[in-house]
């Protein structure tokens, strides 16, 4: 492997974990896979390293290997050396691995709402961990910004808010002063705003305490904002990895270049399709002798199916590249196709749909002591109008109300009081933030989107012609028709959800944060799939999501909503430029960007 | 947390009305005729008229239905036709041995699931408990309660097979024997009514501890697999430790509802075990009472059984609330 030495600090230091050539076979059902494909890689103190790939690359299998916490119901088998601090970890011992869980490598999770158990309080789950003394839970507390360390330490989880949560979680974590700490896409799950505070709360307990830190994430853009290296990870082998600087801006290899090319961010191309990466992702190749990147990558030679490329020098910057034609790879950016303008929509000055005055209030989960419900506006006086043909993004911070006027949009819920009109008889389509959560695991694709077409039954000539149309439609392979959800991918799975939501078009689609839980270029592809079927089908369109670069993106209106009250409804492009209020630009701040002159 | 024990005194007296109403109403289906039963089979037809005349069962329904409620408002609930003495102290003399054998028939039930469930997961290769669980599973309860008595008691002697107790004139202040031996300072009287105990508890504890063993290994399942059960063994906690701290808690409401159901079906059982084991308490009454056509009998146990099941329902509702605090009662 190519060692990479930017610091001269550290040719004296020894590195925290040496992990060489480490492969994982995870057997799902019976088949084994191999997850982890002979990586090899060091971390020193102090250094934050950016593990980045798409869903199913492996990445996060690579965390859970580091902590010995893959999932035993995989029988995981695991080869090559993990040394953490000295200690060899494969093929170590229970004991051994509790002891290296319990001092030396801890993990923020993904999901902060999950990760903590909700019928313990935060002091006893903290005073679980190593060195969690009555005093150093509060300090932690303190130092991970939360105001009240010492109610919040009384609470259960579920009284916390998302962020603070994951403060807790980063406090638990680090009390216990890990060498190594393993964040697993630790944002995601949180609103930009707390995004920010959380990646600099990690950037700085890491100075202090001299840990690592290797951050487990889809998106370069929030890598770059955070880590010293990246290892780019593809099918379970690292295809590339250098200084974050220098990878972002002259990836070397066609992968990270795509990756880099379908991040969207507020000054992307809104008026024509987002590029995308080719294909959707391949299943693992199992040949040693081949790069799995070649099924979708653009500049495959023949010989990329014959050879596995080794990790050897990049020509493009000081760190290493596993790709037979890496000079190639430079030239992507400038043969990228530019695509054709999205055409103008029509928009009509008439509503597809109007709220008016629209108010709601949820009862909370307290009683008092007679039993009676303490409730919490969640809007308050809500006006609304999309027009036929127009596409509004509803933008705002988990708790804001987004969904709740959605499900109203929708007629799932009655409004408290106030007025819904939808102008036509056919009601709205809603499509969800998890796909593979919204389609029946019993059922045939086909059979679900054929549900719509009613008294039409699906063995019929003309049912299948018209599911079939369907699913040609959003772009899926008329084969899966016959398929189960758990058969296909993620992606495929949005495109059925599609494809259920337009066989008979709607006047109105309503989608809630369909892209919050992608990686890039997925939702890249979501987005494309969207602004073209809204245009070719004519619907008009409420698009809610907490993410401004994609509302910018889909949307002609962008709504702000706060607290319950909507604070702005403009264009993007002028939300943007010149926000009206605090809060819109708070969020505008709050996006994570690449360094100045990296990406394009 | 007032207004949920207002609402359970609400729903009791509601659930006990549509009871007495029930079996009030099965009393004049059945074609056994009470009149009949006190007479005795040889009675004349005039003895047997003056007798129902006696007993007001040639009034109006609606009459006897609301004679029967005002009575039962007062605590009255009739005259046992077997017995002839008030259903009502019948059953103080028999409850007592009931909520005896129930209370540790359903300790012995949850201590037998807590095990099973647990044993499954720490022990790897466990597949024999599931098996043997199956097999016992499927032994009806008269079956099971006659196969213990024979081996243990007919076959090896080994316990005693019927009664409560060997010494025959104690009579302790609770009327619990176990509990009462402690109290009164005769610890041999408690540990005999402990032997007494063991194979009617038994009985009665098997099928409740496979149905909640069954429904907290399956929550247990669940559970381990929570990211926060992550986050536990993230912090270098045992395995044990694990499922004891962080798994077993969360996994309560599910297995607890199932307990809840299991005490309904004790009821039903403890006619069975009590006629095999002849332990004297209100199984036993009712199926003998059963036998002579006692409606006043029948009908008292079987209040009396709803008011617990009640109050079982009530005490379950409130451990889930303790296991999970974000249940708010």
């Amino acid at each position: 492997m190519v060692k990479l030495s930017h610091r001269m600090s550290r040719s004296a230091t020894e590195p925290v974990l040496a992990v060489k050539d480490l492969s994982v076979i995870l057997s799902r059902e019976g088949r084994p896979s191999r997850v982890i494909d002979n990586i090899s890689f060091d971390m020193f103190p102090c250094e934050i390293v950016a593990l980045v790939g798409e869903s199913g690359s492996g990445k996060t299998s690579i965390g859970l290997a580091l902590q010995g916490l893959l999932p035993r119901e995989y029988l995981p088998r695991v080869a090559g050396s993990i040394r953490l601090a000295g200690t060899e970890l494969v093929g170590a011992g229970g004991r051994t691995w509790r002891s290296a869980r319990r001092h030396l490598v801890r993990a923020i999770p993904q999901d902060p709402m999950g990760a903590l158990n909700p019928t313990m309080t935060i002091r006893h789950q903290m005073r679980e961990s190593n060195g969690g003394s009555e005093r150093s839970i509060k300090d932690w507390l303190a130092r991970t910004g939360l105001a009240d360390p010492d109610r919040i330490a009384d609470a259960l989880p579920h009284r916390l808010s998302g962020g603070q949560r994951q403060r807790v979680l980063i406090a638990m974590a680090m009390m216990a002063r890990p060498k190594l700490l393993i964040a697993d896409e630790p944002t995601t799950a949180l609103d930009v705003t707390i995004q920010a505070q959380i990646l600099d709360l990690l950037r700085d307990l890491t100075r202090e305490q001299q840990t690592a830190i290797l951050f487990v994430t889809h998106d370069l853009s929030v890598a770059a904002s955070l880590a010293d290296r990246v290892l780019v990870l593809y099918a379970g082998r690292i295809v590339e990895m250098g200084r974050i600087q220098d990878v972002a801006r002259n990836a070397a290899h066609p992968y990270s270049a795509g990756l880099l090319a379908a991040r969207f961010d507020l000054d992307s191309d809104r008026r024509r399709p987002l590029p995308t990466l080719p294909g959707e992702r391949a299943p693992l190749i199992n040949v040693a002798s081949a790069c799995s990147y070649a099924p979708r990558c653009p500049i495959a030679q023949p010989d990329c199916m014959a050879i596995r490329p080794p990790l050897e020098a990049a020509s493009a910057h000081g760190g290493a590249v596993a790709c037979l034609h890496q000079e190639q790879t430079p030239l992507l950016s400038t043969q990228r196709a530019d695509a054709k303008p999205w055409p103008a929509v029509a928009v009509q000055e008439t509503a597809a749909l109007r709220l008016s005055n629209v108010r709601k209030t949820y009862p909370t989960g307290t009683r008092s002591f007679w039993g009676r419900r303490q409730s919490q506006p969640v809007l308050r006086s809500v006006n609304l109008t999309i027009k036929p043909g127009e596409c509004v993004a509803l933008v705002g911070e988990s708790g804001a109300g987004k969904s709740t006027l959605l499900r109203i949009a929708a007629g799932l819920e009655a409004p408290e009081s106030g007025t819904v009109t939808r102008f036509d008889k056919l009601g709205p389509q809603v499509v969800f933030q998890d796909p593979v959560a919204t389609l029946t695991p019993w059922l045939t694709i086909g059979e679900q989107i054929g549900e719509r077409l009613r008294g039409v039954s699906l063995d019929s000539e003309y049912g299948r012609r018209r599911v079939g149309e369907a699913i040609k439609l959003v772009g899926l392979d008329p084969v899966l028709m016959d398929a189960l959800p758990a058969e296909i991918s993620v992606g495929q799975c949005q495109r059925a959800v599609l494809a259920r939501a337009v066989i008979v078009p709607p006047s109105l689609l309503l989608c809630d944060e369909p892209i919050s839980a992608m990686d890039v270029s997925l939702a890249a592809t979501t987005l494309n799939l969207l602004s073209d079927l809204r245009r070719q089908l004519d619907m008009a369109m409420l698009f809610v999501t907490h993410d401004l670069a994609a509302a910018r993106i889909i949307a002609d209106r962008i709504a702000v909503l706060k607290d319950g009250e909507l604070v702005e409804v403009a264009d993007p492009d002028a939300i943007i430029a010149a926000p009206q209020s605090a809060y819109t630009r708070s969020l505008i701040a709050a996006m994570p960007s690449l360094p100045a002159g990296g990406g394009r | 947390m007032l207004a949920y024990l207002t609402k359970s005194i609400v729903g009791a007296v509601v659930v006990l009305l549509m009871m007495s109403f029930i079996v009030f109403g099965l009393q004049s289906m059945i074609p056994a005729d009470p009149a009949r039963a006190v007479a005795g089979p040889n009675a004349p037809p005039e003895t047997v008229e003056a007798m129902r005349k006696q007993l007001g069962l040639d009034d109006p329904a609606f009459v006897q239905y609301g004679r029967f409620l005002s009575r039962l408002a007062h605590g009255d609930l009739g005259t046992s036709v077997r017995t002839r003495q008030p259903v009502s102290d019948d059953i103080r003399q028999y409850l007592p041995a009931t909520l005896e054998l129930g209370l540790a028939s359903i300790a012995l039930g949850a201590a037998l699931a807590l095990v099973m469930a647990v044993l499954q997961f720490l022990v790897p290769g466990s597949g024999g408990i599931r098996l043997a669980m199956v097999g016992v599973g499927s032994t009806p309860i008269f079956l099971s309660a006659l196969l213990l008595s024979y081996f243990f008691w007919f076959r090896l002697g080994w316990l005693p097979g019927s009664g409560r107790l060997g010494y025959r004139d104690f009579a302790g202040p609770t009327g619990l024997n176990l509990l009462d031996g402690i109290l009164v300072g005769r610890p041999d009287v408690s540990l005999d009514a402990l032997l007494h105990m063991i194979l009617p508890a038994l009985a009665l504890a098997l099928p409740i501890g496979i149905a909640v063993g069954r429904s907290l290994n399956g929550a247990l399942h669940e559970v381990m697999s929570q990211p926060y059960v992550r986050t536990a063994r993230g912090k270098g906690l045992s395995e044990t430790k694990v499922l004891l701290r962080h798994g077993l808690r969360n996994a309560a409401t599910a297995p607890l509802s199932m307990l809840g159901l299991q005490v309904r079906l004790l009821f039903g059982n403890l006619l069975i075990v009590e006629r095999v084991f002849g332990w004297p308490g209100l199984g036993l009454y009712t199926v003998q009472a059963f036998a002579s056509a006692d409606l006043p009998a029948v009908l008292g146990v079987a209040i009396v059984f709803g008011i617990l099941y009640i109050l079982v329902n009530t005490l379950i509702e409130i451990g889930q609330s303790i296991a999970d605090p974000r249940i708010s009662l």
